[in-house]
């Protein structure tokens, strides 16, 4: 049966809407909404534009208007300008404030390691390639050593000697891995088997791989049997150089150290439970700087006759010591956040106490931290500067030295201003990094 | 032959029930890890007996009592002169104490106000304060410490051109001078009218809560409070003939004389653990009122509840629930990070204890553990105060 047309006098037609009244739409009612609401927001509002209006013009006028930018020594900048920034003179000391005293002939040993970090890290955030926790672990475990040659050199020691090809071949290994996962879509193992065809067993393959991986080891510990480079003490190790690696070191053994420590205060064994409880509330009810100057005055006389300890040493061993324990009680709370019948449901499984801890406790233990964990670091790397007082040559020293240099006798606002940014983007950028990854891994709890 | 391996396979049962036996494994675990620790406290103590023994070092806490040969350059009570080492621990716990305290108030003051601001539903003050928090708290204490110290205060200009705003408070490059009080005789009475009153306000107050709590009546028992305090003080005060005066700093030569003052260095470790602690305390504050669900507001608004009151009575008490935890332990954190007084020659704990008279008397041992003895007491006694207010705010479900 066909439809007959509707009568049009009959149908309902709504009249078009009219617009909405003027100033509740569109960005006049933002402002009014947001900046002029009523009297007390009208005046905060113009009391806040003032006063940015007059920071950020006596900013800009000393910063980029009457600001001096080549020069040669600070007497010109003044000379030229004397109520501008210098930036000449930060433009000079800018190696200083980065490498320190570094000898300036080896400073791409550096940048070279700094890159080759990089380098080896990039695959971690790459989809395309596999084997992510091996990778990772070739970082914490292989590349320290790599690094700490390339900083350090000198003449190889046994261990050096041994351990350093095996950094470089593990390096090697991993950006190799990472080509063959991105270009030919398959992990460096089978392209490197393809030679031997589809018939080999597991243990052929295994076989195989490490008569592979010994030939390469070989060949890289053979060629860099006469690769030397010149010695640097590390009294010459200074700048944001010297910050990262403190900075670095304390972040990196800070989780393993902290996730041990929780465990053993949360553990049922009285006497461990109160060994880490002792630790940890010791460390956390004294300032840093007591631990580094401990560290500076106490330690050599901890240690016997023959061993000498590098002032660095020291202080990072302090810094560590100092971070575990902070680290320890952020992995507690998120210990004591999981649910029980997490517990229940893994000894319900079957699984023993470390299967528990490894595959059940702690993945969801540290994706609640994860901010906490983050500001932790943030802490940390803030905290390096403190190693400045017990005279290590890091950036905030650095920063000092520059205004005693005979050239530019006086200038520190313009190096502490440098300084203070970059401090502020390495924190903002973890901080910031840290916010991205917990909205990431909370798309699970999202509806 | 079947006897022998039957009593083979019955000793591996045992050996393997030991094994699995959970007590005798935690058993064994901690002998481990107490003898591993035992043995590194034994190596490092051994260790340090020979090396002092080889140094000419020697031990013990008769030191204290010995004349430290330094002056202090600041503090707040007046030390003999020659001090000894137990007036320098003294006079560095003090120092600590006050530029704490000092900072703890101010950073409160200020960290609510820029929680508050970053509250506002003005897009611009939440904006400004947010980048206030941003940037202070994402660059490092020291470098916002030597700042203040550089930038600030020790670039102010010389006495002769102080500033001076009102008459007897003075800011120059050798410090900030204000008028001190100087007590007279009959002060005490004021002070002991001034305990009273505290104590009968306290007493009204109680009465006006169990009053209400029976019958429902109110009682404006704060406002009477603060006018008995202020009034039986005042009139004590007056009543003796206003025994109090000030000793205003004057321009005498090349400095100003009488009064109080306290150097840049303290003025500069003041501004900068505010500033700093400020900013975290802020944060907290913000996330203690979002912590707040939104529910409650409409709950009391349900009640008939009228904005400010909600306010006061629904959504304060259960945000400062979320408040006072962590701000307690922020105040921990200020009195840790003084220490940074270190860097800028502000007397301290840390400066004059543990480094001048360290480097001066070699005790090293006494020395740190004396400091540490300190830091851990009042780190004590703040986790006390917090066990105590978290054991009063503890939600009572049934």
């Amino acid at each position: 049966m066909a439809t007959e047309a509707p009568n049009p006098a009959l149908v309902f037609q709504p009249k078009p809407s009219l617009p909405p009244p003027p100033f509740t739409v569109g960005p006049v009612a933002w402002v009014r909404a947001n900046l002029f609401s009523g009297p007390v927001n009208t005046l905060l509002t113009l009391a806040s534009i003032w006063g940015l209006y007059l920071t950020l013009a006596a900013f800009l006028e000393w910063a980029w208007f009457d600001a001096v930018f080549e020069a040669n020594s600070r007497r010109e900048c003044l000379d030229k300008s004397p109520t501008g920034a210098c930036w000449a003179g930060v433009r000079a000391n800018w190696g200083r404030l980065i490498y320190g005293p570094y000898p300036l002939a080896e400073r791409w040993r550096i940048d070279f390691a700094f890159l080759a970090l990089i380098a080896w890290m990039a695959p971690l955030w790459i989809r395309a390639v596999t084997g992510k926790i091996a990778i990772a672990a070739t970082i914490v475990c292989a590349y320290p050593f790599f690094a700490a040659y390339m900083f350090l050199g000198g003449t190889r020691e046994e261990t050096m000697t041994v351990l350093f090809p095996a950094a470089v071949l593990a390096g090697i290994g991993v950006l190799a891995h990472s080509a063959c996962c991105i270009l030919a879509g398959r992990p460096l193992p089978d392209v490197l088997l393809r030679p031997f065809g589809e018939g080999l067993t597991d243990k052929g393959r295994s076989r195989a791989l490490a008569a592979i991986a010994a030939v390469a080891y070989a060949v890289v510990l053979a060629a860099a049997w006469n690769f030397e480079l010149a010695e640097v003490k590390t009294d010459r190790w200074g700048g944001l150089f010297l910050t990262l690696v403190i900075s670095g070191i304390g972040i990196t053994s800070a989780l393993p150290s902290g996730i041990l420590l929780a465990l053993g205060r949360r553990s049922t064994m009285p006497l461990i439970r109160i060994l880490c409880v002792c630790y940890i509330e010791l460390i956390r009810s004294v300032p840093l700087i007591t631990i580094l100057f401990m560290a500076k005055t106490m330690f050599p006389l901890f240690m016997p006759q023959h061993i000498v300890v590098d002032e660095l040493v020291r202080a990072i061993v302090a810094v560590c010591l100092f971070a575990a324990a902070y680290m320890a009680e952020i992995v507690r709370g998120g210990l004591q956040a999981l649910p029980k019948g997490q517990y229940e449901a893994a000894a319900a499984v079957g699984l023993n106490y470390w299967q528990t801890t490894l595959f059940i406790v702690m993945p969801q233990a540290l994706k609640a931290m994860i901010p906490n964990i983050v500001s932790n670091f943030i802490g940390l790397f803030k905290d390096t500067t403190l190693v400045a007082i017990i005279g290590l040559k890091d950036l905030m020293l650095q920063v000092d030295s520059a205004g005693k240099d005979r050239d530019w006798l006086g200038l520190f606002r313009e190096p502490y201003f440098v300084a203070t940014a970059i401090y502020f983007f390495f924190c903002y950028c973890m901080s910031k990094y840290s916010q991205s990854l917990e909205r990431k891994l909370s798309a699970g709890n999202r509806r | 032959m079947p006897p022998i391996s039957l009593a083979v396979d019955a000793r591996r049962g045992r050996v393997a029930e030991w094994l699995y036996d959970s007590r005798f494994r935690s058993i064994v675990a901690q002998a481990v890890v107490v003898g591993i620790v035992a043995w590194g406290f034994w190596y490092l103590a051994s260790n340090t007996q020979e090396n002092m023994a080889r140094r000419g070092l020697s031990t013990g806490f008769d030191f204290v009592f010995g004349t430290a040969g330094f002056d202090i350059s600041w503090s707040l009570f007046q030390i003999s002169t020659p001090a000894s080492y137990i007036d320098v621990y003294k006079v560095g716990i003090v120092n600590t104490l006050a530029v704490s305290i000092l900072s703890i108030a101010f950073a409160t003051v200020l960290g609510f106000a820029v929680g508050m601001l970053r509250l506002s539903n003005n897009w611009l003050v939440s904006r400004l304060a947010g980048w206030y928090i941003e940037v202070l708290r994402n660059t490092p204490l020291l470098l916002q410490i030597f700042f203040w110290f550089i930038g600030v205060f020790t670039g102010l200009p010389p006495p002769r051109q102080s500033y001076q705003p009102v008459e007897g408070f003075v800011l120059n490059n050798r410090g900030f001078f204000m008028p001190a009080p100087v007590a007279g005789e009959t002060l005490w009475i004021t002070g002991v009218s001034f305990l009273a009153a505290c104590v009968a306000a306290i007493v009204l107050h109680r009465w006006a809560r169990a009053r209400q709590a029976t019958t429902g009546k109110r009682f404006p028992s704060i406002l009477a409070g603060f006018g008995i305090v202020i009034g039986a003080t005042g009139l004590a005060f007056v009543a003796t003939g206003m025994p109090l005066s000030w000793d205003v700093p004057k321009l005498r030569g090349f400095n100003f004389t009488g009064g109080m003052t306290v150097p840049p260095a303290f003025c500069a470790l003041l501004i900068a653990l505010s500033v700093y602690t400020s900013c975290f305390i802020a944060e907290m504050v913000r996330a203690g009122i979002q912590s707040v669900s939104h529910g409650q507001t409409e709950a009391s608004f349900a009640l008939g509840l009228k904005p400010n009151w909600t306010t006061r009575l629904v959504i304060v008490p259960q945000a400062m629930r979320a408040i006072i935890p962590p701000l307690i332990s922020s105040y921990l954190n200020v009195t840790k990070n003084s220490s940074l007084a270190v860097a800028i020659g502000y007397p301290d704990l840390v400066a004059v204890w543990m480094q001048t008279s360290l480097n001066q008397s070699g005790r090293a041992i006494e020395i740190v553990a004396t400091t540490m003895l300190f830091y851990m007491t009042c780190s004590l006694s703040i986790s006390m105060l917090l066990n105590v207010y978290n054991r009063r705010i503890q939600l009572r479900e049934r």
